[in-house]
């Protein structure tokens, strides 16, 4: 196989290049291509109209939705306008995310149906007690820089769930959150819930304590809860992900580059239209690109590809100077077990390289459909081990220690040496949950396998008494916003229990 | 009095080797006797070093560290115990068994037994027989510790207690085996008295084994 060594620049970060400028630019222009010459589905009117008014050519519109065609120079107008960078910061002010070009950060995946239980091991519909758990697990994890809902409450209402899960995310951690919404409503009734914890508009404009997650559909198409979302951000100071989620050889060409242009002439037109509504609006694209699998239909969250789309759209993304959506730390793995484990290393390993920013869908597994407390432990520190080879190896006439080899000479030890002493813990990586105890001691040591080390660390943190993050008068007013919403839909609520 | 002997005890477990000389010499002068600054004053401190250290809390570096000042301190009070008859936990012949020249997990095995009141006498990699049975004869020591890293070194081991058994020594002294390859059971086939699977549990070995056969 042929090893690009090119790849590799003379840095204090080791690095991961997977295109080539030559090859991001000849993606770009296609997508452009696609973008004025095939178009893109608009289901909203008010998207349209935005568009139409900045140069865009309106064809085939039906009762629903139009077809978009963007020129070229659209995009290069957006481009001037679109931020490099993206701030979120959480309720806790100290744990802040700065989004640009090799920041790289980490956090949950969301709205899983299923968890599987910490206790019983049994795969079942998740609630809100288990959404507070994984943020109490983020929020007790130092790799973990932002959070989203391991999991979509299932005991509360079905159309207003989203809010129920950010109370409980709240309850949990203030760190920075990127949340999902059922539609606009749900935005704004969170984006009061989010006013109230940081404390007024003021506060917010510092930093928004959350981003929100849209999604628009592969192949080419944008709904109208997106485009409405899209819309609502740009004109109240939200940050956004506008994360297309193609699936190379389903809605996407099977090849690689094919999906790499389609996605980004799905992303670009988020970029055109936020830029016209609102120049500076912050947007950041991504991020979640994989194929099918061929046999299962699955979409596939372990497999090569993901990780190798991701980054080559990482490359895309610096090269654009736009914040990027990444995906990492998951599995299609049915439980946390030793294909959980590889498939969660090789991603992560590979996000991190690349230099993704914010890179999502920790403690994944069942290709996206169960939540896994075990996996969110474990790639902890998983990323602590990829955050070390970031370190890279310092060289300088101290590191290089050519006295300390002299003084020591043929056949001695450095382990009394001054030159260890001090440098033995900021320059040796140490583990928590790995063992490296010689046979005997991890025998004495209960001889457990990494598995049921990573389990036990799961109940410690959850069985942790941790202060309350919310006062009770702050708990109760943003309690009261989800149930005036569970009022407002009352009549068209399915019963709760058919999904729990 | 105990006063000093606290502190010695502190200096060890922060390792400042450039003081313990000083503070044993205070010490002895201040009307301590050698027996109280070794099993008052710098043991308790390496005592729990050694604890430390087998919790996961200390490491290499730091227990080497604190070997060392110890070991500074040893030097004061040693002259001291050898001329009043006072015993040592022990003696130790340590070497690297021949054909093999690994020799830093037997240094650490060294470190750890002098930092738990063992007077050692290291011979270094690659020791033949023969020089195992002189050092039992000319430092009368109760253990000898051998050391291989290597399964084909693994076998000279078997030879030097047969050189020690044909000399007429074997009697003499304990033998320990230790080694990234070595197991009980092959301690048990080749009728060594002890093994030990890493430095700290070897000082630990040695301890148990003079004990049982005071």
């Amino acid at each position: 196989m042929r090893v690009n060594r090119h790849n590799y620049e003379i840095n204090a970060t080791p690095r991961l290049q997977v295109l080539s400028e030559d090859q991001i630019e000849a993606i770009y222009y296609a997508s452009l291509r696609v973008l004025y010459e095939t178009g893109v589905r608009v289901y909203a009117t008010e998207g349209v109209d935005v568009a139409h008014a900045g140069g865009a050519i309106v064809e085939e519109t039906t009762a629903r939705s139009s077809l978009v065609k963007i020129p070229p120079d659209m995009v290069d107008k957006a481009r001037a306008t679109v931020p490099s960078k993206v701030v979120v910061i959480g309720p806790d002010r100290r744990y802040r995310m700065e989004l640009f070009k090799n920041q790289i950060y980490y956090g949950g995946g969301s709205d899983t149906p299923f968890t599987l239980d910490p206790y019983t091991g049994e795969r079942r519909r998740s609630t809100y007690q288990d959404v507070k758990n994984f943020a109490r697990i983020a929020q007790a994890l130092p790799n973990y820089d932002f959070h989203m809902s391991l999991g979509i409450t299932q005991d509360t209402a079905v159309g207003t769930y989203d809010r129920w899960q950010y109370l409980a995310m709240l309850e949990g951690t203030s760190k920075p959150i990127n949340i999902t919404a059922v539609d606009i409503e749900g935005v704004r009734d969170q984006l009061e819930m989010a006013l109230i914890r940081v404390g007024g508009k003021d506060e917010w404009r510092k930093g928004p304590i959350f981003s929100l997650y849209i999604e628009p559909v592969s192949p080419l198409s944008h709904s109208r809860e997106v485009v409405q979302k899209l819309l609502f951000c740009c004109d109240n100071d939200i940050p956004f992900v506008y994360t297309p989620c193609p699936l190379a050889g389903a809605t996407a060409p099977a090849t690689l580059a094919g999906l790499l242009v389609q996605a980004l002439a799905e992303s670009l037109f988020g970029i055109v239209l936020s830029q016209l509504r609102r120049p500076g609006a912050q947007i950041i694209i991504g991020g979640l690109m994989s194929n099918m699998d061929m046999l299962s239909t699955i979409y596939c969250y372990g497999s090569p590809e993901m990780a190798l789309l991701s980054a080559a759209y990482t490359d895309i993304t610096k090269w654009l100077r736009v914040p990027e959506y990444e995906t990492a730390g998951c599995s299609d793995a049915k439980l946390f077990d030793e294909q959980a484990a590889m498939e969660a290393a090789i991603n992560i390993a590979t996000s991190g390289l690349i230099g993704g920013n914010m890179i999502h869908d920790v403690g994944y597994l069942d290709s996206g459909l169960t939540s896994c407390p075990d996996l969110m432990v474990a790639s902890d520190e998983i990323i602590d081990m990829v955050k070390r080879i970031l370190q890279g190896i310092e060289v300088t006439p101290d590191t290089m220690a050519l006295d300390v080899i002299a003084e020591i000479g043929p056949g001695g030890h450095f382990m009394e040496h001054d030159h260890t002493f001090e440098r033995f813990k900021t320059e040796i990586w140490r583990p928590k949950l790995i063992q490296r105890q010689n046979w005997e001691n991890w025998q004495l040591a209960g001889g457990q396998r990494y598995g049921q080390r990573v389990h036990a660390r799961v109940i410690e943190i959850l069985e942790s008494d941790t202060a309350p993050l919310l006062d009770e008068a702050m708990f109760k007013e943003m309690r009261r916003i989800c149930e005036l919403a569970d009022a407002r839909h009352k009549d068209e609520e399915l019963d709760v229990k058919m999904f729990v | 009095m105990s006063e000093i002997l606290k502190r010695m005890s502190s200096a060890v477990i922060q390792g400042q080797r450039d003081d313990t000389r000083q503070m044993a010499r205070d010490a002895i002068e201040g009307g301590c006797s050698a027996e109280e600054v070794l099993y008052q004053g710098l043991m308790p401190g390496m005592d729990h070093v050694s604890g430390e250290f087998k919790a996961g809390r200390m490491f290499v570096p730091e227990v080497m560290r604190s070997a060392r000042a110890m070991l500074n301190a040893m030097e004061v009070i040693k002259p001291i115990m050898v001329k009043n008859g006072i015993r040592m936990a022990g003696k130790v012949v340590l070497g690297t068994v021949q054909g093999d020249l690994h020799d830093i997990g037997k240094n650490l095995v060294g470190m750890m037994c002098e930092g738990a009141g063992f007077e050692i006498h290291d011979l270094g990699a690659d020791v033949a027989p023969g020089q195992f049975v002189e050092a039992v004869k000319a430092f009368q020591p109760d253990i000898v510790g051998m050391s291989a890293l290597l399964t084909t070194t693994m076998r000279a081991m078997e030879g030097t207690v047969q050189a020690l058994v044909e000399a007429g020594v074997r009697d003499r002294v304990k033998v320990m085996i230790g080694g990234a390859p070595v197991t009980q059971a092959f301690a048990d086939r080749i009728g060594v008295d002890g093994y030990a699977p890493d430095a700290a549990a070897a000082a630990d070995k040695a301890k148990h084994l003079i004990a049982a056969s005071r």
